[in-house]
């Protein structure tokens, strides 16, 4: 156990958990927090290596936007009393080794890795918009405000791949098919593990 | 009595029984209720009516204020079975002795299984919720400031020691319940009333945990649990107090890895600044010496 206090707080955070369609809802925080997670890394990996360079600072920018979203959701994990995906450890080092790799392969690399894993991240982010709609938007008017939002600036973030010559960097398709793929099998394997 | 019934005539006898105790002619259907009446979190008998017995009637199959369901029915009859259990043991024989206080046939019984494994999964969940509450009353004092906030060593203690104690009228015959929980046809049902319980103490002391943590800590505190339990087993000392000094024991052994692993950690990040701090060290000298 971890030194006691750190970590531990009254648990005054609280949600009405009644009424709430528990299964949809646990899936939904546990793969976006996960997905935060691993977009931390991501940007973590690119600026180990992009760090000093020119596209420093708009990495630096993008990355502190998904520490904030990291918050976020560990707190509404805290709210709604959800597990985390056990596959953490594992995203901590597949995240980091994605954007260090894609960041070797220069400064367009690092953009066309940033437009892949956005993309998948804003559709499927627009994929829950839709089931919790569907549910009851009233009910979830606070999550689906978040997401919304959330969704918003990975769509920015996407832009800002574009912007910088992502579409330059070298084997783009290949690059962009298999980095969305990988982004398709680590939200299956979150939602259920 | 023993009542082998096979699955399938259980709801037919189930009516039967009912048949037999109240003179109703009204078949009753129990499958429509179970969506309007359970309630999954909601694990006590409906209020009582007036007196032990049940009042089944309506009109035309219609409900009525005290229509009730097959849960609930048998939610009551397993309540009602956990007096006998000390003398009659986790069976059939309590199940219908408990059905009989509620003026029930002995037929009864035939809704369970022969082994008396909803009895005791019945009682495992009965106790959690009842711990889940006192857990959330305590809260409450402390949320209004009447009680002082527990560290979390004591707080653990405790609240393993309250869910044990719920044992103690039945301790006699828990071995035997243990063995049966462990039926593969039981594990994932108590498997589940375990974490969730786990779950919930981890909760009430205010775990935050949203990493790997969260799965140290809950299957930390499940050891403690299981051991404590299977200590309490074999302890004759007067109310249990050897079974509680090892819980406080390992409580605090768990405390200390937690507090062990954060110095490993940092002594192993000391270590490796110095090493870095060394190695450059050492380059510059190569570097200079080779330069002269």
């Amino acid at each position: 156990l971890p030194a006691a206090g750190d970590s531990l707080r009254l648990c005054s955070t609280r949600v009405r958990l009644e009424g709430i369609n528990r299964p949809v809802v646990d899936r939904i925080i546990r793969v976006d927090h996960a997905g935060e997670y691993g977009a931390n890394r991501i940007y973590a990996g690119q600026m180990a290596v992009l760090g000093r360079s020119s596209v420093g600072p708009i990495i630096q920018q993008m990355w502190n936007q998904e520490k904030e979203h990291l918050k976020k959701f560990n707190e509404l994990m805290v709210a709604y009393r959800v597990r985390p995906t056990a596959l953490l450890p594992f995203w901590n080092v597949a995240g980091f080794v994605l954007g260090a790799g894609s960041a070797l392969l220069g400064k367009k690399g690092a953009m066309a890795c940033t437009v892949a894993v956005e993309e998948s991240i804003s559709n499927h982010y627009n994929s829950q918009i839709r089931t919790l709609m569907e549910q009851d938007p009233e009910k979830y008017k606070e999550l689906l405000q978040i997401i919304k939002q959330f969704r918003d600036d990975e769509l920015e973030h996407h832009d800002i791949g574009l912007e910088h010559d992502a579409e330059a960097a070298p084997a783009y398709s290949v690059l962009k098919t298999a980095i969305q793929i990988g982004c398709k099998a680590a939200i299956f394997l979150s939602e259920r593990i | 009595v023993r009542c082998q019934l096979s699955p399938p005539q259980r709801p037919l006898q189930a009516s039967a029984v009912l048949r037999v105790s109240d003179g109703q002619k009204e078949p009753w259907a129990a499958s429509s209720q179970q969506q309007l009446d359970s309630h999954p979190a909601d694990h006590h008998p409906e209020r009582e009516p007036q007196g032990p017995r049940p009042s089944y009637t309506g009109q035309g199959g219609q409900e009525s204020e005290d229509y009730e369901s097959e849960e609930q029915l048998q939610h009551r009859i397993l309540t009602a079975a956990l007096e006998f259990v000390p003398e009659h043991g986790w069976t059939a024989e309590a199940i219908a002795e408990g059905a009989k206080t509620l003026g029930l046939s002995v037929a009864a019984a035939g809704m369970f299984h022969s082994d008396g494994s909803e009895l005791i999964l019945h009682f495992v969940s009965q106790c959690n919720t009842k711990l889940s509450e006192l857990l959330e009353q305590e809260q409450k004092l402390v949320q209004l400031g009447e009680a002082e906030k527990k560290p979390t060593d004591q707080f653990l203690r405790d609240a393993v020691e309250t869910r044990l104690r719920m044992l103690i009228p039945y301790i006699d015959k828990w071995p035997q319940a243990l063995s049966i929980l462990l039926l593969p046809h039981n594990i994932p049902n108590s498997l589940s009333l375990l974490t969730s319980m786990i779950d919930d103490i981890w909760h009430y002391a205010g775990d935050q945990s949203t990493d790997f943590n969260w799965y140290t800590r809950r299957a930390v505190l499940t050891g403690i649990y299981n051991t404590t339990e299977l200590v309490m087993m074999q302890d004759s000392s007067p109310d249990f107090e050897d079974t509680w000094r090892f819980l406080e024991n390992r409580v605090a052994d768990a405390m200390n890895m937690g507090n062990t692993a954060s110095q490993v950690q940092s002594t192993g990040e000391a270590l490796v600044q110095g090493l870095m701090g060394a190695a450059v060290t050492v380059s510059k000298a190569e570097t200079s010496r080779a330069a002269r």
